[in-house]
């Protein structure tokens, strides 16, 4: 019962929505960060606490979720969809037990790359808001490629990471009518969002107003290293995959 | 002024859009051209928004190559700021128009990353000028063209605007359809508006004038001539074909289907009111009224929309509801930045002694006028450099050549004149493709008549092609042919049937799919084995008498009689009882035997078997052929008209051209302009007959044209995506002349080579000869050949003038002999109204296809649909696309095309150019600079060029 309580505190986005949301001391950098780091913390717990699904919390989790859901359908900032993919995955993360942990250990690291992105956007458009920015395929491939890869991954696409723990953790699953509505709600919550961003973000005219910049060396390093995570987690996936399957 | 007088006051605004089967080059601002060239433009962007000009930054690079002289674009500055009473800063200006302008748009990206003190007069100028702080002009600014669905979209992040767009463009294009689909609209005969009101079950009494009227009263519009403006531009593609069906009375689908645009506003109209009919804002008092609560939020929202809301003002809408003081900064950080660009323009200029307010100024009317100086700059250079390089000396050329070819005057000749100059002891001449003498064509086989001839003009004389030896053959092969085709095509577009036919046959396409693409030659001489092969045909270009019209009108419909009483009757009916029913029908006589009269009505009205259609056939028939007075007077003309009166060649080639490409829907944008967007063959065979019948020849002389007996027309085929060029009728030859005309077609096919390898330089991904003639039957190739791109001039004058130069196919060549020209000017006259109206199309609508494809182009053909069988749009559903597309006149994402006015040079007098513009429909395009005219008036020793409403001398001539 305690677990079940902090790990919905760490993870879903009720806190937020109750406190930090009103909050002026907290901006959406600092909640992505917070949020992120309260996911990573329990991540850690779950390898020492038993993290048993008690289906009120899943509701409650999924509740807050599926508010995140409409919120992310609003907002075109990288950091605030950062926190709300935390919170829309928030009821994966207790529904799906030990599973859960590696699904979010995925999870957090596309958020790193999104985080990496929306930094990036920040220090060269003044903010880390997308939809100003727009057409970045044409005009910055790099960076058009990164956010590809990120939003891909957090929309379930095989055979990265995301999806491929999701699909372990559907072949292992004991189902009820929950576990239905949660599943189906959240999957396509997760893909509708990352390809409604991808649209808004890497396609479209370029803005002539705009000075685009492309990822130099460091971000580059940055993002590469990002992306040798998700290629070591998808191997980690597919190995879970194959192990069912054998 | 009623819906309709309004309508009408507008509808010019959009141009005519021509059915892809039969590509019209157009100017997409013909209904600007009572206005100046430079005003039309500056009033098109107003209205269309995008570009109309290139940027700086492309004339710059020209300049800098040297393609644009200094002294030139000297000159046309200090011209402009005459005009504008800013002569004094000539120096000033032209330093802003080479350093600062092309690095305009850079400068504001680099002022939101630096900081820097700002004037703080400067700063109030910008305010004032832009109206930032003035919500009602901003506003007015923001919501120009926007339609109350739009708006209300944006205000409350809804998506009406995409149902409602694509709800309009599933019923127009399914009532336009020609023939697309399988399963047609019914009860299309009712009209447009009509059919709509079944389709949508709307219970309308009145007309769609009615209902416009009522739509806006409903919507409270304030201004309806500009609201219907707006619903005309929203596409106005599909608008621009209603206009060109609605406004041309010989075409088919409008006979059989009648649209007009006040339907099309109807049905827009309808979804509109439909669409608001539950939502809080439906009508412009209520906007208004929140607009007044909420100007703030409206003026940001607007400008989010427009993506020119940066980032953070968009988090700060996302975070909290003080619109207004989002909106104070946000006017701020524009006005900074503004000011700043002022400023580093300013730095970039260093040391100069100018006030930023005035510098501001200047730079203002700079940019407004940057884009015409630049472009009459590289006009002008072009024009002085062809001037400098003509050569009018007089030239005896007594000589007989071997051979003469007419070609058209299409800029695609003229690599291919070059070579046959090149070749032999050969002349070309260069003349509209439909030669003067516009037909209606109806081909062996097809049904329907061609106009071949400008769209301008509609032609009075109707020929037929038909065999002359036997076609059983061609028969059964066409008839296995269209069976096979209608099949397919009817599984295909069959709702129920495709998903069957792809298990079932599906792997006969992989032969085509496979074989197109990995080896296009064979597959191609593969599926040619299996066309039908046109049999020896001839023209019909005698007048039938009167007795012979009677009989064949006679005959059509006791043929139509017979069919249908063989398929509703069991009775057999004799020859004199059929012969008795037309005449009751026809003729109205009294009919003896029983027959239903629902039978009879039948006949009358769908079979149209009545004495209307009787007077009708009459009238058609009596248009077929020439009398010989028309023929003797259309070869008189032609042959006056390119020059050739004298000193015939033995063979006269009469080339019409048309192109050949795979997978196109563009292809007949690459046939001939003059003939209408199709192949100019059949009236180069036609004349050709006309010129080798022995009646004409004894007339013509009479007329003072003697062509000796010795001498031969033959018509011939010039393709121009792989530069072949295939001789018809040769049979007319015998024996000895045709050992000669071989010789004529080795040196011919010499000359066809060597066109190819020049073009080859100028086409992507084109190494050889081989490449050209795969490119022409490659099914992924978007772009066969490069058509009409590049095209820069017209010269009408003595080929001598301008033999010794090389244009790489960008200059329309009219042969034009002024000497045979009478003191009315009458050649010149013809020449204006039907190739050079041929040519301003086809050169402003490759112009600005160039400048803005978004706007007034095609996009790029790789999304493209085929839609209705009318024209293409992209994807599932989108305006219907005009103009050309970006494979057509962009290489690479970059111009091939360089877009100028069409330079039209005249050898000819002052006096005779003047008199041919004023009695030219081409007239008001002429004088308002839509093209520009050059005149090397020998006479006079002088060059003038027509600017400004005066011609200029440019050059003495010695």
């Amino acid at each position: 019962m305690i677990a079940n309580i902090l790990f919905l505190l760490l993870v879903s986005g009720v806190p937020y929505f109750i406190f930090l949301e009103k909050s002026k001391i907290f901006n959406s950098k600092a909640i992505f960060l917070l949020s992120a780091f309260m996911l990573l913390g329990a991540i850690g717990l779950s390898f020492f606490m038993k993290n048993d699904h008690s289906e009120p919390f899943v509701i409650i989790s999924f509740l807050s979720a599926v508010y995140s859901i409409y919120r992310a359908t609003k907002t075109t900032n990288f950091y605030k969809l950062g926190y709300y993919f935390i919170f829309i995955n928030a009821p994966f993360f207790l529904l799906f037990e030990e599973q859960g942990a590696f699904y979010s250990l995925s999870l957090l690291v596309s958020l790193l790359g999104i985080y990496a992105i929306a930094s990036f956007y920040e220090k060269h458009y003044g903010s880390a808001n997308y939809l100003y920015v727009r057409g970045i395929t044409l005009a910055t491939p790099l960076v058009g490629i990164s956010i590809t890869v990120y939003l891909i991954t957090l929309g379930l696409y095989p055979p990265l990471p995301n999806s491929l723990f999701f699909l372990t953790y559907i072949f292992n699953a004991e189902t009820n009518a929950l576990w239905y509505l949660v599943v189906i709600t959240l999957y396509f919550g997760n893909f509708l969002i990352s390809m409604k961003v991808l649209e808004k973000s890497i396609f479209g005219k370029t803005n002539p107003d705009i000075h685009y910049v492309d990822l130099d060396y460091k971000d580059k390093v940055t993002h590469v290293t990002i992306m040798a995570m998700l290629v070591i987690l998808s191997f980690f996936g597919i190995e879970e995959i194959l192990l069912w399957v054998l | 002024m009623g819906i309709i007088e309004k309508l009408d006051a507008i509808k010019n605004t959009v141009p005519h859009y021509w059915p892809i089967g039969s590509f019209i080059h157009h100017n997409p601002l013909k209904g600007f051209e009572d206005m100046k060239f430079k005003d039309a433009l500056a009033k098109a962007k107003k209205i269309y928004g995008g570009r109309v000009y290139m940027e700086p930054s492309y004339y710059l690079k020209f300049y800098k190559e040297g393609k644009i002289s200094h002294s030139i674009l000297e000159e046309n500055l200090k011209e402009i700021l005459e005009v504008d009473g800013l002569a004094e800063y000539y120096d000033l200006a032209m330093r802003c128009l080479l350093e600062v302008n092309p690095e305009w748009n850079r400068y504001r990206s680099a002022a939101s990353s630096q900081e820097h003190p700002i004037d703080e007069e400067l700063l109030s100028y910008l305010d004032d000028e832009f109206s930032y702080h003035n919500k009602k002009k901003w506003l007015t600014k923001l919501t120009k063209h926007m339609t109350l669905y739009e708006i209300n979209d944006i205000l409350f992040n809804r998506d009406d605007k995409e149902v409602i767009e694509k709800s309009i463009i599933e019923y127009i294009s399914r009532f336009l359809d020609e023939e697309q689909t399988t399963v047609s609209m019914e009860n299309r005969e009712l009209g447009m508006f009509e059919t709509f009101k079944l389709y949508e079950d709307f219970d309308y009494p009145y007309d769609a004038e009615a209902f416009v009227e009522e739509a806006l009263e409903k919507l409270q519009v304030k201004n309806k001539e500009r609201y219907l403006l707006t619903h005309v531009l929203k596409l106005h593609g599909w608008a621009g074909f209603i206009k060109y069906r609605s406004e041309d009375p010989d075409y088919y689908s409008q006979q059989q289907y009648p649209s007009s645009l006040i339907d099309y506003i109807a049905i827009r109209l309808y979804y509109e009111v439909a669409y608001l009919k539950h939502r809080k804002i439906n009508n412009f008092k209520l906007l208004d009224e929140y607009i007044e609560n909420n100007g703030a939020y409206t003026i940001l929202k607007l400008v989010k929309s427009k993506n020119n809301l940066p980032g953070k003002f968009i988090d700060a809408m996302e975070e909290s509801n003080d619109y207004d003081s989002i909106l104070e900064s946000y006017t701020q950080y524009e006005l900074q930045l503004d000011a700043k660009q002022v400023h580093l323009s300013k730095d970039q200029l260093n040391n100069i002694n100018i006030p930023l307010v005035e510098l501001a100024k200047i730079m203002e009317v700079l940019r407004e006028e940057e884009g015409y100086i630049w472009m009459k700059s590289l006009e002008d250079t072009y024009i002085h450099q062809f001037v400098d390089e003509i050569d009018i000396s007089q030239k005896n050329n007594t000589q007989r050549p071997v051979a003469s070819a007419a070609f058209c005057l299409d800029v695609r000749s003229e690599v291919m004149r070059r070579s046959v100059e090149r070749s032999g002891p050969y002349q070309t001449f260069g003349i509209g493709g439909f030669l003067g003498f516009p037909i209606a064509f109806v081909e062996f086989d097809k049904a329907h008549e061609l106009f071949l001839c400008p769209a301008v003009v509609k032609p009075g004389n109707i020929v037929f092609e038909l065999p002359i030896e036997s076609d059983k053959q061609y028969n059964a092969k066409k008839g296995m042919t269209k069976t096979t085709q209608k099949v397919l095509k009817d599984l295909k577009n069959n709702p129920y049937t495709p998903y069957i036919m792809v298990e079932a046959i599906g792997w006969i396409f992989g032969i085509n799919l496979f074989g197109k693409t990995f080896a296009p030659e064979k597959t191609n001489k593969l599926f040619k084995s299996f066309k039908a092969e046109k049999p020896k045909t001839a023209y019909t270009l005698d007048k039938l008498s009167d007795e012979e019209i009677e009989l064949y009108v006679n005959k059509l419909h006791i043929h139509i009689i017979s069919v249908i009483l063989i398929n509703n009757t069991s009775r057999k009916y004799s020859a004199q009882e059929i012969q008795a029913i037309r005449d009751h029908l026809v003729l109205g006589n009294e009919l003896a035997l029983k027959i239903e009269s629902k039978l009879l009505q039948k006949l009358k009205n769908e079979y149209k078997v009545s004495f209307e259609d009787y007077e009708y056939q009459k009238k058609k028939l009596a248009q077929v052929g020439f009398t010989l007075e028309e023929k003797v007077t259309y070869l008189h003309n032609l042959l006056t008209m390119i020059g050739q009166v004298d000193n015939f060649a033995e063979f006269v080639i009469m080339s019409g051209h048309a192109s050949v490409s795979d997978n196109n829907p563009f292809e007949s944008a690459l046939d001939c302009g003059a003939c209408g967007g199709s192949s100019s063959l059949p009236n180069n065979r036609a004349i050709c007959m006309i010129a080798n019948s022995k009646d004409v020849r004894e007339a013509i002389a009479k007329k003072g044209i003697v062509i000796p007996d010795d001498v031969k027309f033959i018509p011939a085929l010039h393709i121009t995506s792989t530069d072949e060029m295939k001789f018809y009728d040769t049979d007319i030859l015998n024996e000895e002349e045709m050992k000669r005309f071989f010789k004529v077609m080795i040196d011919f096919n010499q000359a066809s080579r060597m066109s190819r390898r020049e073009r080859a330089d100028a086409l992507p991904y084109t190494n050889s000869s081989k490449d050209i003639f795969v490119k022409s039957m490659d099914w992924s190739e978007p772009r066969p050949e490069w058509g009409l791109a590049g095209n820069m001039g017209v010269f009408a004058g003595p080929r001598d003038s301008i033999k010794h130069m090389k244009f790489n196919n960008r200059l329309f060549m009219h042969s034009y002999d002024a000497s045979l020209d009478n003191g009315e000017a009458d050649i010149l006259t013809r020449i204006f109204d039907g190739p050079l109206v041929v040519g301003e199309w086809i050169n402003l609508e490759h112009y600005f296809s160039t400048v803005d494809n978004a706007i007034y182009g095609a996009g790029s053909k790789v999304y493209h649909n085929i839609v209705s069988k009318i024209g293409v749009f992209n994807g599932n559903y989108s305006d219907l696309k005009i103009g050309l597309p970006t494979q057509s006149v962009l290489s690479e994402g970059k111009a091939y095309h360089e877009p100028v006015r069409l330079l039209t040079y005249m050898e000819a007098s002052l006096e005779k150019v003047g008199k041919a513009v004023e009695r030219s429909v081409a007239k008001e395009f002429i004088l308002n600079e839509w093209i520009r005219p050059i005149i090397i008036d020998k006479e006079a020793k002088k060059v003038y060029s027509y600017e400004s409403g005066d011609f200029k001398v440019i050059k003495e001539l010695e």
